[in-house]
């Protein structure tokens, strides 16, 4: 995979931010460099305090870099104003909270809804394409639960459903697994990766569980704002349908090796 | 639930107070009108009777402690505080027609009795003075000489016969009855009936015309009978003294003041002239335009409390919405912020929490309209300083049937909601809702998403 050939989706150059609490400044990230491809999966790490979230906030387009440039899809988003930024947010970027973030007195299907509210989509064709989105995270059959009905692996992966909504370039997800158990923990990167290999869903992730960042492609560690490492995941080795432990031919949508039961 | 429940107790003691300000506006209007009309219908009576010279005996009044062996009421007493009026009733000597005839220029005398029974009934009637009770005489009979050309050409007699016929000359031992009193006993035409021990038939009923209660609760009967029955043989209360022409109207007048000045002067008779009645008419109207002037500028002041307090509860709605909306945007911040991660425009936030404060101030405006309604006249009561067009005087005694026909019964205004009223409290209710939710839905426009995402 060269990189040359392929397409960056999100470049960044040189993005400082500096935070002001009182009269201390505190540098979040600083002359920080990123290039995102087409079709990757990629977690960023760090211990707490790193600047994980500022950085993802900034890719996100929800909050401005004090200096530098981000380049989303060919676009400077750094230089739009607010009346233009929220086009970008609607349209590239699909978002994932660490608490879901649902709206909870609507439907599983009208928070599916909700980011094509304010696009000019017909009513039942956003009805339809809620109902798909659920299918394709494995919840039809529970379009019109609300929240409160449904588990905090289902929930999150309504939010995976809602954040696919308008076709982003890019899916930005904090730290999406910080909420739930180990099982769902494990659903939810499965249910990523799997939109990662058939979609070639742009997928990048926050992420301090490094068992959770392994399952990615490529893995970027944070540190007083700057990529301080870089190494690659189990997910590279899992796209070209290889076990990663033991060699042997794997399908995508194995949940274990079928020879050395080792779990994917 | 708290908020719509504040909310719509603002917007109740909104509509209550122009309800209030309405229904005083109205009860002037009323007595307004009923003061024009009366006075249009007593100048027409005047003005068809130029010729005619009144004569009437009065009663002179005299203040006194109701004596403590009093075994019942006397006829004609206004109860108060323990003190009372009581009646002295004088009489004229028929004699005094074939006097009165034979002035130059008189072309006829009509005698008549008017007695008041010694039956009383006790009334309590409302002023703003406070309740008064008074008994008044439960019929009066009124004695007329029933000649036929005094019944042709002048109105001795009621004209509007409901049953039966009217009394004609030659009648005796009969009586013609008023609606009112025929109701009240029961009794119809050829039934017969006791007056003071002696026995009439009942010939005809009359409807009551105007609101004088000597029409009201009258019955009429032969001049004779009637001073047989009241123990008055010989006297007689009133004298009609019709001149030939107005040109000689005066010169009888100054004539019969001459021939009675003492009793005159001792207030025992009372002789008017169309004159005379007219400038009493002209008098009435004057005090009653001055009390309803008085009534006018009360309401206006009532209007300008009113303006100030709709603004007070004005503020205190659109506060109560800016509060519950900041609240609202506070509690919501979350939310806020993922609508705008998910790619909604501040404008759309905006406007929906604009339409949340809407709806919210619209389904208080409901439930306030419902309150109002109820609670209207309590509270108007309770808001606007009350209406009494009879401020400082107590006019209801003081003047003839007429007076107490336009004040009696007048000043209680009552509230109502009025669907003018409720269109204006939802109006209100939407633009309150607008104006209160503008500043926190702009605060929510604003709100940067990444803060917003950080607050819990």
């Amino acid at each position: 995979m060269s990189e040359a050939v392929s397409e960056a989706v999100l470049k960044t150059d040189k993005v400082t931010k500096v935070y002001t609490m009182g009269k201390r400044e505190v540098r979040a990230l600083s002359d920080l460099n990123l290039q995102v491809n087409k079709g990757e999966f990629v977690a960023i790490m760090g211990p707490s305090g790193s600047g994980k979230t500022t950085l993802l906030n900034v890719l996100g387009c929800l909050d401005k870099p004090t200096a530098g440039k981000v380049v989303l899809d060919g676009v400077d988003v750094s230089k739009l104003p607010e009346r233009e930024l929220y086009k970008i947010r609607r349209n590239k970027i699909g978002f994932i909270f660490q608490t879901f973030n649902l709206l909870p007195y609507l439907s599983a299907c009208e928070n599916v809804e909700l980011p094509m509210e304010t696009t000019k989509r017909p009513k039942n064709e956003r009805r339809q394409r809620a109902r798909e989105l659920l299918k394709l995270v494995g919840l039809s059959g529970r379009e019109d639960h609300r929240p409160q009905r449904l588990s905090a692996g289902e929930q999150q992966r309504v939010a995976i459903a809602r954040a696919m909504a308008n076709d982003p370039a890019i899916i930005l997800a904090d730290e999406p697994t910080g909420n739930l158990d180990t099982e769902n923990k494990y659903e939810v990167i499965r249910l990523l990766a799997n939109l990662n290999i058939n979609r070639g869903t742009t997928i990048v992730i926050v992420s301090h569980d490094s068992q959770v960042a392994s399952h990615t492609e490529r893995m970027l560690l944070l540190r007083d704002g700057k990529i301080a490492k870089e190494k690659q995941g189990l997910h590279l080795v899992k796209k070209k349908l290889m076990c990663p432990y033991c060699g042997s031919k794997i399908q995508p949508n194995d949940e274990r090796c079928p020879s050395c039961k080792k779990r994917l | 639930m708290l908020v719509i429940v504040a909310l719509s107790f603002s917007l109740a003691i909104m509509i209550s107070i122009p309800a209030g300000v309405v229904a005083n506006q109205e009860s002037t209007q009323n007595l307004t009108q009923r003061f024009n009309s009366t006075i249009t219908e007593t100048e027409q009576q005047i003005n068809q009777s130029t010729t005619l010279i009144e004569c009437s005996t009065s009663s002179g009044s005299m203040f006194s402690r109701p004596p403590s062996d009093m075994s019942g009421p006397p006829s004609g007493m206004f109860n108060r505080s323990g003190f009372s009026f009581t009646r002295e009733e004088f009489y004229m000597n028929e004699s005094v027609v074939t006097t009165i005839s034979s002035i130059a220029g008189v072309k006829d005398v009509v005698p008549f009795l008017v007695e008041s029974s010694s039956e009383t009934t006790q009334e309590t009637i409302t002023t703003p003075r406070g309740d008064f009770i008074m008994s008044r005489p439960l019929y009066t009979i009124t004695g007329v000489c029933l000649n036929s050309s005094f019944i042709d050409e002048y109105s001795v007699l009621p004209t509007d016969i409901t049953a039966g016929r009217n009394l004609r000359e030659g009648d005796s031992g009969v009586l013609l009855m008023s609606l009112n009193l025929s109701k009240y006993y029961g009794v119809g035409v050829g039934d017969e009936v006791e007056v003071n021990g002696t026995s009439f038939a009942v010939v005809g009923i009359y409807d009551q015309a105007g609101q004088n209660p000597v029409e009201t609760r009258g019955v009429y009967m032969n001049l004779t009978d009637a001073q047989t029955t009241t123990g008055e043989a010989g006297n007689v209360s009133r004298l009609d003294v019709y001149a030939e022409d107005v040109s000689v109207v005066d010169s009888i007048n100054t004539q019969i003041q001459t021939m009675y000045s003492s009793e005159i002067n001792a207030r025992e008779i009372t002789v008017s002239t169309y004159a005379d009645r007219l400038a009493n008419l002209q008098s009435q109207e004057t005090s009653y335009t001055e009390l309803l002037n008085n009534a006018e500028s009360t309401v206006a002041q009532t209007q300008s409390v009113a303006n100030q307090e709709i603004i007070v509860a004005l503020a205190a709605t659109s506060l109560i919405v800016l509060f519950v909306m900041l609240y609202t945007v506070r509690e919501r911040t979350k939310e806020i912020g993922t609508l705008k991660a998910i790619g909604f425009s501040g404008w759309s936030v905006m406007s929906q929490f604009m339409l949340e404060g809407v709806i919210l101030s619209l389904a208080a405006g409901v439930v306030g309209i419902g309150i109002g309604t109820v609670a209207a006249p309590i509270l108007s009561g309770v808001l606007l300083p009350a209406i009494n067009p009879f401020g400082s005087r107590s006019t209801g005694f003081q003047t003839s049937g007429f007076a107490s026909a336009v004040s009696l019964g007048s000043s209680s205004a009552s509230a109502v909601v009025t669907p003018t009223i409720m269109l204006f409290a939802l109006g209100a209710a939407v633009l309150l809702g607008a104006v209160g939710s503008l500043y926190p839905a702009w605060r929510a426009s604003r709100t940067r998403p990444a803060e917003a995402m950080r607050y819990e």
